[in-house]
């Protein structure tokens, strides 16, 4: 028990983080998908995660919230070891598959999430009206989810992630096949949950997204190899995109 | 556990197999399809019975016990007298022994050759036996009685039993009616239990428990293989829903779906076979929920074994089976060889077929199939309790 020990020291001292992981590491079979992750992302960050295909964001996400269960090491959000069960209330989780009821329709999917989460009627019908607005689904409510197309299954799970308005959201890929007009609209909306004190992880690979995000972690078989603000990463490695920034870490993690 | 969430789990099941229209179709015409089809088979009575007949009586005309016995079998219906072999009129009536096995010979061959479940042989000397027998009756017999053979295939034992009881009868009633005897001893009938029953108002309460059983099985193993493999499992577990109201909300879905099919076949039975359902139909829905519920946590707890829905069908079978052979369904449990029995008591099916016949057959009350019930309501919750178990290891 001595990493869990570890971590409540952590965030005695930094009562401001919304996520904290110590040492994560997972192994499938001899694979290992996430070896020694550290992070510690304050609240109120819209925090950036980038990496090749198979780096282990995922995987690390999964694990944060709970989903999977780590090899070793140990992770907190809002002050709850993972796994979860108080703070799950709290927390939004947008899976990267799709994972949301193709055989219900979007509204039906979105009063799922909006009982589980016990919200009251009123609350639910408002939130509700702004989401499916936020992700242009409104003329779409009542379609079955399998009959709309592949960035409108993304832009509903989306929204069934933020139904609740939590305080810590996960959001693995969420602009996936997003077209790029709904995307600024996303990201306004994400600046403006950040606003509020909402704590937003995003993974994505679409450098002029990290670039929006306050912290860039920079993941590279299953380590993290820089992190940083955009500006600085960019600066320290006399680049002039995040492209290039990420390219120079991954060389000079290599040798 | 909070059960607007239970609710929720609960509703969103209930509305996306609404959404699937032919689902729907399917799990209300199953049933009644179900229901028809053994109800059609099993439900009507055997009648029309081919057989073929010897009369060697050497009796004939108004006197010959064999003519009235052959009328009486003519009348009743279950049998169905294809062609009577007669003695040729022209040696007036008499026959030598070849001829006569050559007869006999030729109405066996029609049995052997499938023309004819029987060949019913009236011997010789048939009416003079007969009159003699009931003559000597309170003295020493004088000679043998009439004698009735009857060749018979009974490779289909239900057929043979019902030639057989008929002819029996058939004899009684003519010696009663030709020679006014009456049997010095009657076994008198008195249902205690099942007045006016026939075979279907015993095989009514298994369809209905295998029915339900079948579907709420099937949804609920196919519904979470597809709840694992997309995701949607595992979003739900990162909201407040614990894994106890998951289970439970899906198992409170089934079991309504059980209850809707349970419907269909009461409703069946009773409006096109004129089942009877003594006892209280509420007591009978209800155990046909908490099947259904148990059900649910069975599906559950094998589809984590099942890594898509080609695999979880293959536990259809393997479920399904014993609850079809063992549970008591369409013959009851004292003719499953004593090896298996002990088997039948550990399939959940067993109990609700037998808790469902005891309300709608004998008009038990829920003081009479508590026992029945406790084993159904144990086996639903050890199923639950393992699922949300199960749910709570993580990879
Ligand atoms: N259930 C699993 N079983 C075995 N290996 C797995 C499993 N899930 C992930 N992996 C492996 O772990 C590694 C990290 O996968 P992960 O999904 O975390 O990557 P990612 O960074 O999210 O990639 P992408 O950008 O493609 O989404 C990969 O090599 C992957 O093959
Ligand atoms: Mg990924």
């Amino acid at each position: 028990m001595k990493t869990s020990k570890g971590v409540k020291r952590r965030r005695v001292e930094k009562d401001g983080d919304a996520v904290v992981a110590t040492k994560l590491r997972k192994e499938f079979g001899g694979l290992v998908a996430v070896s020694g992750l550290d992070l510690s992302i304050p609240k109120g960050t819209l925090y950036g995660m980038i990496g090749p295909n198979g780096s282990g964001k995922t995987t690390a996400i999964k694990m944060i919230v709970g989903r999977l269960r780590q090899t070793s090491g140990g992770a907190r959000v809002l002050g709850e070891d993972s796994p979860l069960s108080a703070r799950l209330a709290d927390i939004g989780y947008m899976p990267q598959e799709m994972a949301i009821y193709t055989d219900l329709t979007v509204s039906e999917n979105l009063q799922l999430f909006g009982s589980l989460y016990s919200m009251e009627r009123e609350a639910y019908i408002k939130r509700e009206e702004a989401l499916l607005s936020m992700v242009d689904l409104s003329e779409r409510r009542d379609s079955l989810v399998s009959q709309l197309s592949g960035g409108m299954k993304h832009r509903a799970s989306l929204a069934c992630a933020m139904i609740h308005d939590p305080e810590v959201l996960f959001l693995d890929e969420p602009t996936v096949g997003v077209d790029p007009e709904l995307r600024v609209g996303f990201w306004q909306n994400f600046a403006d949950l950040k606003a509020r004190g909402k704590t937003i992880i995003i993974t994505t690979h679409y450098m002029d997204e990290a670039s929006r995000c306050d912290i860039v972690g920079m993941m590279r078989q299953g380590k993290l190899i820089a992190e940083g603000r955009p500006e600085e990463l960019m600066e320290r490695t006399s680049t002039s995109n995040l492209e290039d920034a990420f390219l120079e870490y991954s060389w000079r993690d290599s040798v | 556990m909070k059960w607007t969430r239970v609710l929720a789990i609960a509703r969103k099941t209930l509305r996306s197999l609404k959404h699937d229209r032919r689902t729907v179709g399917f799990l209300v015409l199953m049933p009644l399809f179900m229901i028809t089809i053994f109800g059609y088979t099993f439900g009507g009575s055997i009648k029309d019975v081919s057989v073929v007949v010897v009369n060697l009586d050497e009796s004939d005309g108004n006197s010959s016990a064999a003519e009235a016995v052959l009328a009486e079998l003519r009348a009743g219906g279950i049998l169905k007298v294809e062609r009577v072999y007669l003695l040729d009129p022209e040696t007036d009536g008499y026959l030598g022994a070849t001829d006569q096995a050559a007869l006999v010979g030729s109405a066996v061959s029609e049995v052997e050759s499938g023309d004819a479940w029987a060949a019913i042989v009236f011997w010789g000397n048939f009416t003079e036996n007969v009159a003699q027998s009931v003559e000597d009756i309170g003295s020493v017999p004088t000679g043998g009685p009439g004698t009735i053979t009857v060749y018979i295939d009974a490779s289909n034992s239900n057929i043979a039993q019902a030639v057989m009881g008929e002819v029996r009868l058939t004899v009684q009633e003519v010696v009663v009616s030709e020679y006014h005897v009456l049997p010095p001893i009657t076994v008198a009938e008195d249902r205690v239990y099942g007045e006016g029953a026939e075979f279907i108002d015993f095989f009514a309460p298994g369809v209905m428990g295998l029915a339900a059983m079948m579907v709420t099985f099937m949804l609920s193993i196919i519904s979470f293989v597809h709840e694992r493999s997309t995701g949607t499992l595992d979003r739900l577990l990162t909201t407040p829903a614990t894994e106890g109201e998951i289970v439970a909300g899906y198992a409170l879905a089934l079991g309504l779906v059980g209850l809707i099919q349970s419907t269909v076949i009461l409703v069946t039975a009773v409006a096109l076979f004129q089942v009877q359902i003594v006892g209280s139909p509420l007591l009978v829905l209800l155990i046909i929920f908490v099947l259904g519920a148990g059900n649910q946590g069975l599906g559950f707890l094998l589809s984590s074994n099942a890594k898509n829905e080609f695999q979880a069908v293959q536990f259809m079978p393997i479920i399904l089976f014993p609850s079809i052979l063992l549970a008591g369904v369409f013959w009851p449990i004292e003719a499953v060889p004593d090896l298996l029995r002990p088997v039948s008591y550990f399939v959940p099916l067993t109990y609700a077929v037998e808790g469902c016949r005891s309300v709608m057959v004998r008009g038990w009350g829920l003081g009479d199939v508590w026992l029945q019930l406790a084993v159904l309501v144990g086996f639903a919750a050890v199923m639950l309790l393992l699922s949300a178990l199960s749910l709570k290891k993580r990879r």
